[in-house]
């Protein structure tokens, strides 16, 4: 973008004088403008269940395939300072509400061409500014009126607006495996006070091998790691004592350096004897505590075990699981109702974990480790998501992510309207009406604002490979006669009774959706002028 | 024969050029940052050339200390703009554009064949009646408190309106008062403490009482604490290492190197054991607290919040009274933060740790949440400057009246000084008046409306007496800003009005501009 950019004043006279040309601004908004809608014509054709998928390869090498708006635009590396605008306000859509990443881009890409037409007219950017802002309140006001309100305990309308959003996914046709996952997760940890769902609770553990029909919930603990199998230990316990450690079986390390002499073989032996000496001692002590299942936490200083160590283990018949990251000590020790053991003086029986089976798996090619039937269970759940290959995982695991958003919007304002670009038609028919009885140039702005919402059915249409002409003003036509649901049966490729087709979508996507992305664009409508700066 | 008098690449530039030079720098910075002005005024991209990162403002300050400059004038703006931002904290771009005005209209005196230092004489004429007539028009308020609350209220809403929070300026002016009336008139700003989250909107920011930090309790602690008793510390809990370098220790067996690893141990456990001994319930360290104290700590049923880097422990020992303390030997003689509850509360996505009803009562946190990076950092600035100007407000309680309004009434008070001055000066006086009208004309401007028109209305209003006289930018027409509330600190115009002088006089009495030899770089 040099052509727009401000040469850095090199000397003091002559080329400063140029600020006083006014078609700068006209044209740095105008840069502003084209790159904004270039970012959201690029991710325009992946809104909606006939969307289509993205290929991105990232600097690193590796492929992703995607249909996130969220990932497509966090992978895009934008240059444009406008572009990059439009890619935080994606990630700010993905904070919010998790889910319509796609659609908070695309609308802000519409508002833009509606202002753009709207600038050549010679209007005010400030006076476009403020009347979107208007409008968007409004359209927030009518988009609450067509909601109905939902219980939490009504687990089909749950279930249905976590199929919708799963439907517009890589990953639409499990949706019925997926969907009733994320809504059970959520649904665990929803007491009927909570206004938000913290997802950190909800542990996805990835396993390549299977199909992701064979995704599940899991009433226990999942664990990312393996276990130890070196030495030949057990790989499968019951009436598991569970000890979480954080500190490790291997030869003593102090903190300061060291260095051990030796001065004759008597002595070699000696050390050799005092290490097995230490270890059996640690290991007696963890016996002691009747704790049978051992998850030993990372550590970059030394091993967390030793061959040694794990021949005692084995022999007194403990479960070892190594390599526990610290950040998910507060999960596991949460979710097993255990408490961390940082010294082998403080390893009592108080502290440990108590679960029916603790077991080693094999699910259709891939080791898990499942800990089912905790006592003292905390309010966590963890999913088990399994797929063909990497790819397809990491795509499930987002898709996955998204429902679950989806759910968690529904807990923090619980209403519901419908999909398939009906409450959009609504509120720019709506907001069209509101117009008339407004004058001047506002009344002329809203207008633009309404026509802008449209093109979230129209590329739905445009995507499903239907005319869009001819969709959206029949769309338009059906609402006008007063049918409220009436919306884009993508399936069908006709208009029909979205609700019949259970279509729905959290109130809480929308609304953000429409508040972020009016704030974004009336930022960037009033910016005039371009700095280079230090 | 020339002479060489200057070292090899220092350059001179005289009288006229110098002259040229300075006022072509000085008005070329004006027209840049003056399209930001006023409530319908427009934002700027700053991208930065070295690291590519972007912000968009429309703060005077935050533009002009960003934009790299070789003119010696521009300079001086800038300076003059970063003092203004320090002593007031807005009117950072009516101050430059003031002064960029002043020196334009000297640069026709001076084509006129005026000597530039009877220009400087008029201008202090002249600024010394603007003055005058702008501490007459101030308002006198604090003594009611109801109408006092009424003022702030109009100055955080006329400084907002001008920013990227206009949209919700009466939300955010409300949020400011309350913040800075909790000050009970101290202008310390650090008690009020600006968290930034993405995602949500605007009117999604709150104030809260107490303080807020962005960190996580350790796993295990009790994760609300009610009286707590709070020890601030910045010292190290992984182990107490030997400080001198290549200090080791041999050993001739495993059991003595366990020996070893127990002992610092238990050097850990003493340390815990005296923290404990301060009789808290909390501690708070600024470095990582492993494992082992951590789980010694919770043990004892202690709260442990672990890496609350510097600004963080420092503001917490200013919130809740407590010293921040690297040494444990004399329990009875450190001070304790105190505050009655510490929970964790959850912004976005994110776990924070909330204190409230710390000791120091004044303290407050305004979450500010926004869609996008930019403008999270932009309402940021704008809350800052509106915070900035309340609490001195809430010293110097005069207040006049915005919307270019006080600007018109110095300018006319300036315009009946100049008919009592008599020779070349009044010339120059008149120019002061004239500059001072450039500033409700470049708010017409911005707003697409027809200034002169305006403008000559709003000069009519005031000769006639009307002096409340201002413009109305939302409907683009004369009228009372007085109704509109339109109104402004007294301390923030008059300093605009002494600086922006101030600033053009030494300009305009430069005559020589000379250039030191560029220090010489080694080539790379």
């Amino acid at each position: 973008m040099a052509s727009t950019g401000k040469p850095a004043p090199q000397s003091g006279s002559g080329n400063m004088g140029a600020f006083h040309d006014k078609s700068k601004p006209t044209e740095v908004r105008l840069s502003n403008l084209t790159a904004a809608k270039a970012i959201s014509d690029a991710i325009r054709t992946s809104l909606g269940p006939r969307g289509m998928d993205k290929m991105i390869q990232t600097s690193k090498g590796e492929t992703i395939i995607t249909n996130d708006g969220a990932t497509i635009l966090k992978s895009i590396q934008a240059l444009h300072p406008a572009a990059k605008m439009l890619v935080d306000l994606s990630a700010a859509q993905d904070i919010e509400a998790g889910d319509g990443t796609t659609s908070v881009v695309v609308l802000a890409g519409s508002l833009l061409g509606a202002a753009e037409k709207m600038l050549e007219k010679g209007m005010h950017p400030t006076v476009i500014a403020d009347a979107f802002m208007r409008a968007s309140v409004k359209a927030v006001e009518f988009l609450t009126e067509i909601s109905t309100p939902l219980d939490l305990n009504d687990k089909a309308s749950l279930l249905r607006a976590a199929t919708t959003s799963l439907n517009s996914k890589i990953v639409s046709q499990y949706s019925s495996t997926l969907a009733p996952i994320a809504v059970a997760a959520v649904t665990k940890l929803v007491t009927p006070t909570s206004t938000t769902v913290d997802l950190r609770d909800i542990r996805i553990v990835k396993k390549v091998g299977g199909t992701i029909e064979d995704t599940q919930l899991i009433d226990g603990v999942v664990l990312n790691q393996n276990v130890v199998v070196a030495a030949g230990g057990p790989t499968r316990i019951e009436k598991a004592k569970i000890g979480l450690i954080q500190f490790q079986l291997s030869a003593p390390k102090p903190d300061m350096d060291n260095t051990v002499v030796i001065n004759d073989y008597r002595q070699m032996d000696k050390v050799i004897k005092e290490g097995r000496q230490y270890l059996l001692t640690i290991c007696k002590k963890i016996k002691k505590a009747n704790c049978n299942v051992l998850l030993i936490q990372k550590s970059i200083l030394r091993d967390a075990v030793d061959d040694t160590s794990l021949n005692f283990l084995k022999r007194l018949n403990i479960l070892v699981i190594k390599d526990v990251e610290r950040d998910e000590i507060e999960f596991l020790s949460k979710s097993l109702g255990c408490k961390p053991i940082a010294d082998i003086d403080a390893f009592t029986e108080d502290k440990l974990g108590y679960a029916d089976l603790v077991e080693e798996v094999s699910e259709s090619g891939a080791k898990v480790v499942k800990i089912t039937g905790v006592k003292h269970k905390g309010r966590t759940v963890s999913i088990l998501a399994m797929g063909s290959n990497s790819l397809v995982l990491e795509e499930s695991e987002r898709s996955l992510h998204d429902a679950l958003c989806v759910v968690r919007c529904l807990v923090k304002k619980r209403a519901l309207i419908c999909g398939g670009g009906a409450p959009e038609i609504h509120v720019s028919r709506r907001l069209f009406n509101y117009a008339q009885s407004l004058k001047g140039m506002e009344a002329y702005c809203f207008q633009a604002y309404a026509d802008a919402l449209e093109v979230i059915p129209t590329t739905l249409a445009e995507n499903a490979g239907l005319n869009p002409i001819a969709i959206v003003t029949e769309l338009r036509n059906r609402h006008a006669l007063g049918e409220r649901t009436a919306g884009i049966n993508v399936r069908k490729g006709l208009i029909s009774n979205i609700l019949e087709e259970d279509v729905v979508q959290p109130l809480l996507v929308s609304t953000s959706a429409i508040e972020l992305s009016t704030e974004t664009v009336c930022l960037l409508l009033k910016i005039d002028d371009y700095v280079q700066a230090r | 024969m020339s002479m060489n008098i200057f070292g090899g690449d220092a350059t001179e530039e005289r009288a006229e050029n110098a002259r040229l030079s300075s006022f072509v720098g000085a008005i070329a910075l004006g027209d840049l940052v003056k399209s930001t002005l006023g409530p319908k005024g427009m934002n700027k991209i700053l991208q930065s050339a070295s690291t590519g990162d972007i912000n968009v403002t429309n703060d005077g300050a935050t533009i002009l200390k960003a934009i790299q400059l070789d003119n010696a004038a521009a300079k001086i703006l800038v300076n003059i703009s970063k003092v203004q931002d320090d002593e007031v904290g807005d009117g950072t771009t009516s101050v430059c554009v003031l002064a960029a005005e002043l020196l334009r209209e000297a640069e026709k005196l001076i084509a006129q064949k005026i000597h530039p230092q009877t220009i400087v004489e008029g201008y202090r004429i002249a600024s010394a009646a603007a003055l005058k007539a702008l501490e007459k028009a101030a308002i006198d308020n604090s003594s009611d408190p109801n109408k006092f609350r009424q003022d702030l209220f109009n100055i955080a809403r006329t400084t907002l309106s001008s920013k990227v929070l206009s949209q919700d300026k009466d939300y955010f002016a409300n949020l400011a008062v309350d913040a800075v009336l909790r000050l009970k008139g101290s202008t310390d700003l650090d008690h009020i403490q600006i968290i930034k989250k993405v995602g949500g909107k605007l009117t999604d920011s709150y104030l809260d009482e107490g303080f807020i930090l962005d960190k996580i309790i350790a796993t295990n602690s009790p994760k609300r604490m009610e009286n707590a008793k709070i020890l601030i510390a910045n010292t190290s809990m992984d182990t107490d290492k030997i400080k001198i370098f290549g200090a080791r220790v041999k050993v001739d067996s495993t059991g003595k190197l366990a020996e070893l690893e127990r002992a610092e141990r238990e050097k850990m456990k003493a340390k815990v054991d005296l923290i404990a001994a301060h009789g808290i319930n909390v501690f708070i360290n600024r470095q990582l607290i492993y494992n082992y104290p951590e789980s010694l700590l919770t043990e004892k049923g202690i709260m442990v919040i672990e890496h609350a880097d510097f600004e963080g422990v420092e503001r917490l020992s200013l919130v809740t009274g407590g010293e921040i303390v690297s040494t444990f030997d004399n329990p009875e003689k450190v001070k304790v933060g105190r505050c009655e509850l510490i929970e964790e509360v959850m912004i976005g996505e994110d776990k924070l740790i909330k204190f409230s009803g710390v000791a120091a009562g004044e303290a407050c946190t305004v979450v500010l949440r926004g869609s996008t990076n930019q403008m999270v950092d932009e309402a940021d600035r704008s809350l800052h400057d509106a915070l900035s100007v309340l609490s001195q407000t809430v010293k110097e309680t005069r207040v006049v009246l915005g919307g270019g309004c006080s600007e018109m009434l110095m300018s006319c008070a300036v315009d009946e000084e100049a008919r009592s001055v008599k020779g070349k000066k009044a010339i120059a006086v008149e120019a002061f008046g004239r500059a001072l009208r450039q500033i409700p004309t470049i708010l017409a401007d911005n707003a697409g409306y027809d200034s002169s028109d305006l403008v000559s209305q709003l000069r009519a209003a005031h000769f006639d007496g009307q002096s409340d006289a201002g413009l109305d930018m939302n409907e683009g027409a004369v009228a009372s800003v007085k109704k509109l509330g339109i109104t402004e600190s007294y301390k923030l115009k008059r300093q605009v009005v002494l600086s922006a002088s101030e600033a053009a006089e030494m300009i305009l009495r430069v005559d020589d501009i000379l250039r030191a030899t560029p220090r010489r770089r080694e080539a790379v």
